[in-house]
């Protein structure tokens, strides 16, 4: 059952941070989040989630970069990280999913395939 | 009378857009895929059995076309500078970085030799010119290196440049950037493109030209200067080391490729892009596993000594060499000066005008340029607000917040086609800067192409059945596979249909496609309301449908023809419409079967 999954959010806007985290309860998961990478990267050491979903401009420390450090932690290297980003850029989802991260799920998500997109990476 | 792209309206046709998703089908003519087609084309790595097929025929094909010299233990030499992580001398004396791991994996597939010539940036490119080594990694294609250089096609990276500061610095935007002192390598494209993005906003900034990366970062970091440029592979990885860190500006996206001497032959590039294909399409490749390794590892190195006298010696004989000929220019000059004097003065008017104009033409690209780097910026800045506008009306909409009354139903319908419609926007005004600053490239692979076809009638058979229009598919026996880029030409045939369909009320709309020649013709025809001949010259052009006052019953972005027409232009193919007004109207675009056909 999903019901006891915990989901990982490290998002700096508030209302995208809201939209994600409202769509995850709706669907049972129970969530945490981190407003930067530095804060993500200790609650993902700490808590373990069983999936996160990675913001990529963050400030201070960017989401290629935490997507980096968190496959250099035994506790955290196995975890799936979903980049959710607004780059559409050439050559972006090559540097995102050269960085460590498991997949890419370009914003504006869609609420209504989005839970059943990220389902796919546990 | 003119007809557009509606890249709307094609969210709006039913089952096929909400099965996949409403808002992927929003992005469609942007190149991010649509609907169903954004499926598959977005997830590589749930695609491996389709793409296996298509490696083995990639890394048949080399062997194919060069029967004599596939097999030749062929001599390749490359030159090795300090760039990490794309290409560096690693501690132990060793070539290393992605650029390095990528040409080995090449090299020991096709049974090449390679040989590293270490020097810096400046003599890398030097020696390339005068064809001393055959490859240089990390190189940008500009319209000056491409008259000195031959550049294969697939891009190996892409990169940015950004600013670096010193921690604390304040230095947050290009404004902040006013009356300090820069560092950026030397003969770079940076360097130029700095100094027009600076130009644009009449800012005044000091260039210090440095001739590799590492003292620059050394130069910001004791204080002899205020910023430094690099790319962001580079700067991702140095800049804590010396206590910089990145600041917001970031410029100039850039697609970095392997340069090669004139004197290489082009099936030796052409092998270079199918191996950059077939490595790009496999997530576990050695090109995905160089990234990962490079990217999120640390690696130290050190520019040696040798390097540096090296770089003297050929410096001096250098300039020995340019001083010795302009000594022997200048006797022969005036050996004939009197008799060249009135043609010069002639020949001098001509040179002036020329510069006049070449001056004007730089002028012109480079705001062009600043255009193009504004709008993917703003693409990127609007995605974000346009997230939770999109997901909170779908939220609301699903009834995930309680129910709607029909009122409120319709009015929050009427956000989400609006946004929607914003997005389309923004997605087609991204595609059409990319190509205009010349950033759109061509992913060229074989194909059926009527799969193809079929699969993109499907996309807009719902609407059409909804306004009872039949659609009549003719394909040709003899069509079979087509060798260019499958995604855009399956956009351009989308976007044509979707036309057809959205201007025709009652009859039908025809695709047909026959081979010609050497060329495809797809044709789509439809009964339609038709195009006034005065309008049949500017169909093509960007924003075109906006100004006619049909927008409130034709919805649609007003860009899709002209991306069109760009993308058949850059398959080295061609696009033309014929209409009668009342009657009907037919798109047709014929393009080479192979890229080289």
């Amino acid at each position: 059952m999903i019901m006891s999954e915990t989901v990982l959010i490290i998002e700096d806007n508030e209302q995208n941070f809201y939209l994600i985290e409202f769509l995850l309860e709706k669907n049972g998961f129970t969530v945490i989040g981190a407003r930067n990478g530095r804060e993500g990267i200790q609650m993902a050491r700490t808590h373990k989630p069983s999936a996160i979903l990675l913001d990529i401009q963050l400030p201070e420390m960017d989401g290629y970069a935490v997507a980096a450090e968190l496959k250099t932690h035994d506790e955290t290297k196995g975890i799936p990280i979903i980049a959710v980003t607004s780059y559409a850029m050439m050559g972006d989802r090559e540097r995102i999913l050269g960085s460590g991260a498991t997949g890419y799920i370009e914003k504006p998500i869609n609420p209504e395939t989005f839970v059943e997109e990220i389902r796919r990476y546990f | 009378m003119d007809r557009c792209i509606g890249s709307v309206d094609r969210n709006r046709t039913g089952p096929v857009g909400r099965k996949h998703g409403d808002h992927e089908s929003a992005g469609a003519s942007a190149g991010r895929g649509y609907s169903a087609a954004a499926g598959i084309l977005r997830n590589h790595g749930r695609l491996l059995l389709p793409f296996w097929g298509f490696s083995i025929v990639l890394l048949l094909l080399p062997a194919l076309s060069l029967p004599l010299a596939s097999a030749d233990n062929r001599a390749v030499t490359i030159g090795v500078y300090e760039n990490a992580p794309k290409i560096f001398t690693s501690e132990s004396g060793k070539p290393s970085g992605i650029f390095v791991d990528i040409i080995e994996h090449i090299a020991e597939t096709e049974g090449w030799r390679l040989h590293y010539v270490p020097g810096t940036w400046t003599e890398g490119l030097d020696r390339l010119a005068r064809r001393e080594i055959d490859l240089m990694p990390d190189v940008a294609n500009t319209a000056a290196r491409a008259e000195i250089y031959s550049f294969h096609r697939e891009p190996v990276l892409s990169s940015w440049f950004q600013v670096y500061a010193r921690r604390g610095s304040e230095i947050r935007s290009l404004l902040d950037l006013s009356g300090k002192r820069i560092c950026v390598l030397n003969r770079s494209v940076q360097q130029e493109a700095f100094a027009q993005l600076a130009a644009g906003f009449g800012l005044s900034t000091t260039l210090i030209p440095v001739p590799d990366y590492k003292a620059i970062f050394e130069m910001v970091a004791r204080g002899e200067a205020d910023a430094a440029i690099t790319n962001r592979f580079y700067g991702v990885m140095h800049a804590p080391k010396h206590g910089l860190e990145d600041t917001r500006v970031i410029f100039h996206p850039t697609q970095l490729f392997f340069a090669a001497s004139r004197s290489m032959p082009t099936q030796l590039l052409d092998i270079l892009d199918n191996h950059l294909l077939n490595m790009k399409s496999d997530p576990g490749s050695v090109y995905y596993m160089s990234l990962k390794r490079w990217i999120s590892e640390e690696a130290r190195f050190k520019l040696p000594v040798w390097i540096q006298t090296l770089a003297w010696v050929v410096g001096v004989v250098l300039l020995m060499s340019i001083a010795g000929s302009v000594i022997l220019k200048r006797q022969v000059n005036a050996r004939t000066r009197e008799l060249k004097r009135i043609n010069q003065e002639m020949e001098q008017r001509v040179i002036d005008r020329t510069a006049e104009l070449a001056a004007a033409m730089e002028k012109a690209r480079a705001a062009d340029r600043i255009k193009s780097a504004f709008l993917a910026t703003m693409s990127h800045e609007l995605r974000t607000p346009l997230n939770s506008i999109i997901g909170f009306t779908g939220i609301m909409l699903q009834g995930l917040t309680g129910s709607l009354n029909p009122e409120q139903h319709k009015q929050m319908s009427m956000v989400q086609s609006s946004a929607r419609h914003l997005l389309a926007l923004i997605n087609d005004v991204l595609d059409i800067s990319k190509i205009e600053a010349g950033q759109l490239t061509l992913s060229i692979t074989p194909f059926d192409l009527k799969a193809s076809i079929e699969k993109a009638v499907m996309l807009v058979l719902p609407l059409a059945e909804k306004k009872g229009l039949d659609i009549r598919l003719n394909i040709a026996d003899d069509v079979a596979t087509a060798t260019t880029d499958q995604r855009r030409l399956e956009q351009v045939i989308l976007n044509l249909l979707n036309n057809a369909v959205k201007f025709t009320e009652r009859g039908e709309v025809d695709i047909s496609c026959r081979m010609e020649d050497n060329r495809y013709c797809v044709s789509v025809s439809d009964t339609g309301i038709g195009i006034e001949a005065e309008h049949l010259q500017t169909v093509f052009q960007p924003f075109h449908q906006i100004d006619t006052g049909l927008t409130r019953k034709y919805e649609g972005t007003g860009l899709g023809l002209s991306i069109c027409k760009k993308i058949i232009e850059m398959m080295g193919g061609v696009i033309e419409v014929e209409s009668r007004p009342g009657r009907g109207s037919t798109f047709t675009i014929r393009f080479p079967i192979h890229p080289g056909a």
